[in-house]
Parts: C-alpha cells; structure tokens; sequence
C-alpha cells in the first residue's frame, strides 16, 4: 500500500496496472514543481494576468441583512471563464508543459471543467480533447459551443448513463491507451492519487486569499466556512486553509435532489458506502448488487455519484460537516441572491447559499438574534449562473415562480 | 493444489500452450453462461475467464462494456453467479474459473466474505484490473488462507522496472497485457510487445499468457515462442452474439483456436 496515497482508508491508486508509471512519474513532476518557485511565479502570473485574481471577498449586506448573520460571499464567478475550474486547469496545464505533453484530455458534466481546459489548451498551444455524456452535451449546448470555438474536440459518451461519471469512464480508458503524450487533466478533487492532492493545492488559493481578505474586512476569523461538494473541487480549495483552524467549521453542502428520501440525489456522503470508482476509494452512490448508481441534481456539476477522498476522511474525523440541499432550495436560493445582491450564481453555488440562509435562522434560534448578526460565514460562490439560464428557465417554466 | 496451478502444470508436462476465453456471465442469460462454460471445457479450453458484470468497467473496450450493460440489466449480480458456479461444480465441471471483476464488486459483497464465497464455490482464480499490486494487501490476506482461489497479476508493456516486483510470489500464470488502453482494439500490439514478453519470461517461472486484443491463433503466432499460450475476450463475444450463443460455436472456436496454438 502507498500510504502516501490515502486520506485515512480514502483515497488510494485503483487503477490500471498500465497507468502506474504514469501516476508515479506525474506524482514526481507535481511534487517538484510545487516546490520550483519559477513554477509558482508562472502559476500566480497567470492566476492574476490571465485569470483575474485575486477574487473580491465580498461583504454581502443585504443577504445578511435577510439571513440574520454576516455573510461574505468568495467571488469565484468572477473568474475568467466563469468559475473556480480555471484555477486548477491553469496549474495542470502548466504541469503538463514541464512534463512535455502535447496533448490534454478532460472530462465534463456540465461543462464547466471542460470549457476551463478548452480554454487553457488554446493559450498554452496544446491539442484538446474533451469527453462529455451525449445527455449531457443535449443539456448544455452553449458550452459544447464555447469549448468548439476553443479549439477543442468535443467526444460524445454514449455507454451507461450517458452523463459525468461516463465521461469520467471514457477519459479514463482514452488515458491508458494514450498516457505516453497525453496528460490528463481532472476537473474535481477526485481520481487516483496524486489527483486529489494536486487539485487541492492548485484550487488551495481560493481560501489563502479569502483567509487574508477576511483578518482584514474582519480582524478575526469566520466562524463558519460553506462550499459546495459535487466531487469537491472549490470545497477542498476553499477549506484548505481553515483545516488547521479548529475553530472554523467547515460545511460541505452536497445536492439532496429530489430529497435524500426519494433516491434521486447526489449526497454521496448522506447515503453512501465506501466503495470504489475513478481509480479510487471513497463514499459511493450504490446499488443493492455494488453497482455505481445514478446520482441526480439540477445541477448538472454536483451531479455526481462519489466525492473526492480528502472530503470523505474530513467526514469521518469529524473536522467537516456535511449536509445537503434540495433542487427547490437551491433554486429558491438562487433567485434570492439575483434579486437581494444582483448576482446570478451558478445552481452548483447555489446550494451553498440556501445552506447559510438555514444555518443562519438555527443561529438564530441557538443564539438570539443579536449574536447571530455577530456571527461570520464565508460562502464559496464557485460560479456565475450565465450557463444555467436555460435550465433556470426550464424549471421557472414548470413551477411558475415569476408569476 | 490450486486448479488453476494444476492445468498450467499440465500443459506444460506435455508441452503445450494453454488457451482460456472470456465472457460475460449472464450474456444473454446465466442459464445459457452455464451451457457455454461446459462448451468451452468440451472444447479444450485450459481456464475460462468469466466476467461479473459492473456497472462501470474502466478497463473493458465497447464490446465487454455492452456485454455487461445488458447482463446487469437482466438482473445479473455477483450472487447469482455464485449460484451458477455451485451448479456448475456439482454438475461435474472441473475446468478452472477465474472470475474477471472489478474491485468495488469485492468490496460491496464483503472482501472476507467475498473470499470465502470463492472458496467454496470453486471461484479458482480472480483477475482485478483495477487492483494494482499496491492496493492488494487487503485482498491477499483473505485469499492467501487458502490455495483455493488465487490472484492472478496483470503486467502491462509500460510496467518495466514493476515487473519484479508484481511477480514476486505471483501464481497460476502471468496475464500480459498486448497493448496499451482497454481490451478488445484489435490485434494492434504494443510496438515493444516482443521485448517486453521477453523480459516477463526473465522474472518469471509462471507461464505468460498473453492477451487484450486476439482474435485468431495467428495474431499471436510471431510471439509464440516468448508465450505460453493466449486469452480472447472481445472477440469471443462477438463470435457467439453472431451464432445466437451456440454452446456448439463455443466448443468449436475453443478447440480449433487451441489446435491451431500447438501446431
């Protein structure tokens, strides 16, 4: 056993034999790289050039003033390309270079990873292909078009549920065949090791800034750090550096679809068993027979079956909580936001939001409404909402909310 | 001893190359599975390697994913093919059977009791594509209390420097994988396949099976003096889809295949 390679009993390498060498070649390249300051001067040259960091910590007035406790909103929809994603993208590509890769293969469910890695091959001069569930590609059409104009190859999946975790599957076979000149570039916290730790540490400047944002706004820490979880990418990024801040809870929303009670969700962590899936071990949306189940969210990033390891051991320390939110109240909380602060953030980001605004009223009721107002929560707004308006419209049309 | 180690010792004793094919179980159903294995013992067939069926099979081309598509959809689990293999056994079967699966099947049902299941129901062998060596601890202590069923290790042509090491106390035989990806592309081999069987053969006493990709004895013809004999999968599938899963196509295939390997 690489004991490196495990969070806890999470984590591990449960891939090919064919791909061993080529994890532990990437392991070593990532390893060394971290620690070259020129890669790092090149990274945050791009993180701020390019990308546009740092992003605004951003004092959310009015939401606060609505929820009953005070609620800074980390403003990664302000990113180039619209989301978090790009982050880690820019520090895989950049890595890939070094490596001498000519190639990038990326999976994508709603396409967001894919359009930040369509993005990062066309300014690093690399060929692109981009691996997407047929469903998938129906559901979001502007963002098939977005990685086309890149530049990108966009690879329609059509084996079992035609969605991510296909895609995943895909990538995954493409890789083996062709990890001699191809880099993979995973989008979320997940995979075999060395892919959750790199995803983390290139997505780990969203809380170094908001960790500095907050002393200064604040003069003290949050007393409560939110994110998203679909396979846990902006969450790990935006717990990273509060993990050692024991007074800071961390909360992972993950999406309850239709209800945890109905089966149709993606709470991997509410429901799941351990298992294994995309090279490694975590908590696993599963059916009776240890088959991989469907997972099911509106939102198409959170529409995940598993979650990043690093996310599960958190869970089972007790350092993280984890809890989720339903379809309705994500879009609830999504029209809300439009509407009290003018941002219209990604349905993924979403969940988020409707969990603070139910922490903030059990606040409340724990602590009086004087002290909740005292009480800080930083919020990952991982994404802006400009992709999901069809499916926003969708779901207005069907439930008749503007009326 | 194990039946697996048994058969290879035999082939060898009359200097033989071995020759196992793969299918899914439960394609088109576990009834007609049953009726193949038998075929395919009839045809002379040294190991079958059959699949249990999972839902995400990241190792598999199209040809086996389909397979196990449509087995999961019958209603074929893990269990029923436990089932099977009680029937199978008692009915007289002695061909060894290696099952082909993937390791969250192993870990759902229990990796203990998973095990002692093997045991019991004449489960000789298991190939896990996606347990590489170092991720086998957990699974060798259960199987290593027993010479019933055994872990049959995968090299692959970019494994190199890892081969030692994969081999160390290795049994049954070694599965080589031809080609880089997923099985089933197509008799297309690794471009270094010769040298890379070559330096198998040096690490190991066990015999080296190659496979991913066969479809006739003549694919594997130019390697034949660096192998001990030749596995086929996707192509096997396909035959039977075409003869509506003829136990008779089976038997025949196996046994001209395994022929035309000696000659």
């Amino acid at each position: 056993m690489n004991k490196k390679a495990y969070y806890g009993e999470f984590g591990g390498q449960y891939v090919a034999e064919s791909l061993m060498n080529t994890l532990e070649e990437l392991d070593a390249a990532f390893e060394e790289a971290i620690r070259d300051p020129e890669f790092l001067k090149q990274y945050h040259y791009y993180l701020k050039q390019y990308v546009g960091r740092e992003t605004p910590l951003y004092y959310a007035e009015r939401l606060s003033g609505e929820y009953g406790m005070k609620i800074y909103l980390k403003r990664e929809d302000l990113n180039h390309t619209g989301a978090h994603k790009i982050n880690n993208v820019i520090g895989q590509i950049l890595l890939a270079k070094r490596m001498g890769k000519t190639k990038v293969i990326a999976e994508t469910g709603a396409g967001q990873h894919g359009v930040a890695t369509a993005t990062g091959a066309a300014l690093f001069d690399m060929e692109c292909t981009v691996y997407m569930g047929a469903e998938d590609i129906k559901r979001q059409a502007l963002n098939v078009m977005r990685m086309e104009m890149l530049g990108a190859k966009v690879v329609s999946v059509t084996s079992g549920s035609n969605t991510l975790k296909d895609a995943t599957n895909e990538a995954i076979r493409t890789w083996a065949k062709t990890a001699e000149d191809t880099f993979y570039v995973i989008g979320s916290a997940v995979g075999p090791y060395p892919y959750p730790k790199m995803v983390k540490e290139f997505q780990s400047v969203i809380s170094r800034e908001a960790k500095k944002q907050i002393l200064e706004a604040e003069g003290r820490l949050p007393d409560v750090v939110m994110a998203c979880v679909g396979g846990g990418s902006n969450s790990i990024g935006m717990f990273a550096d509060f993990i050692e801040e024991k007074d800071v809870k961390l909360i992972g929303v993950e999406a309850a679809g239709k209800g945890i009670e109905t089966g149709e969700h993606a709470s991997a962590m509410a429901l799941g068993e351990p298992g294994v899936l995309h090279g490694m071990r975590s908590y696993l949306l599963q059916d009776e027979d240890g088959n991989v189940q469907l997972a099911h969210s509106i939102s198409a990033g959170l529409d995940y079956p598993g979650v990043g390891p690093e996310h599960a051991y958190l869970k089972d320390s007790g350092r993280a909580e984890y809890t989720s939110i339903t379809d309705v109240e994500a879009m609830d909380a999504l029209m809300e936001l439009c509407k009290v602060e003018g941002i219209i953030p990604a349905i993924e980001s979403a969940h988020a939001v409707a969990y603070v605004k139910k922490y903030a009223k059990e606040l409340k009721e724990k602590l009086g409404e004087e002290k909740a107002k005292e009480q800080i929560a930083v919020v990952c707004l991982s994404g802006r909402g400009d992709k999901d308006v069809n499916t926003i419209a969708d779901y207005l049309a069907g439930k008749g909310y503007l009326n | 001893m194990n039946r697996i180690e048994a058969r290879m010792e035999t082939c060898r004793q009359k200097q033989e190359k071995a020759f196992i094919t793969y299918i899914t179980a439960g394609l088109p159903d576990l009834a007609a599975t049953k009726e193949i294995i038998k075929a395919q013992e009839r045809g002379g067939c040294d190991v079958v390697e059959l699949g249990v069926p999972f839902s995400d099979p990241v190792a598999d081309g199209p040809v086996i994913q389909d397979a196990s598509y449509r087995a999961i959809c019958g209603g074929v689990n893990v269990k029923k093919i436990f089932g099977m293999m009680e029937e199978l056994r008692a009915e007289g079967v002695e061909v060894p059977i290696v099952f082909m699966m993937y390791y969250n099947t192993v870990l759902h049902y229990g990796v203990e009791a998973f095990v002692k299941k093997c045991n019991e129901t004449g489960v000789d062998g298991l190939i896990i594509p996606d347990l590489p060596f170092e991720e086998q601890e957990e699974i060798q202590r259960y199987l290593k209390q027993s010479d019933d069923t055994i872990l049959i290790q995968l090299v692959s042509p970019v494994s190199a420097e890892r081969i030692p090491k994969i081999l160390d106390g290795a049994r049954g035989f070694v599965y080589c994988v031809s080609s880089m990806g997923v099985t089933g592309q197509g008799a297309d081999f690794h471009k270094e396949v010769k040298s890379y069987l070559k330096k198998v053969k040096e690490a190991t006493e066990l015999p080296v099976m190659m496979g991913f990709g066969i479809r006739t004895a003549e694919d594997v013809a130019p390697m034949k003096e660096l192998i001990d004999g030749a596995i086929v999968g996707s192509y096997f599938i396909q035959l039977l889809e075409k003869q509506d899963f003829a136990p008779q196509a089976a038997e025949e295939y196996c046994a001209a295949f395994r022929k035309e390997l000696n000659r």
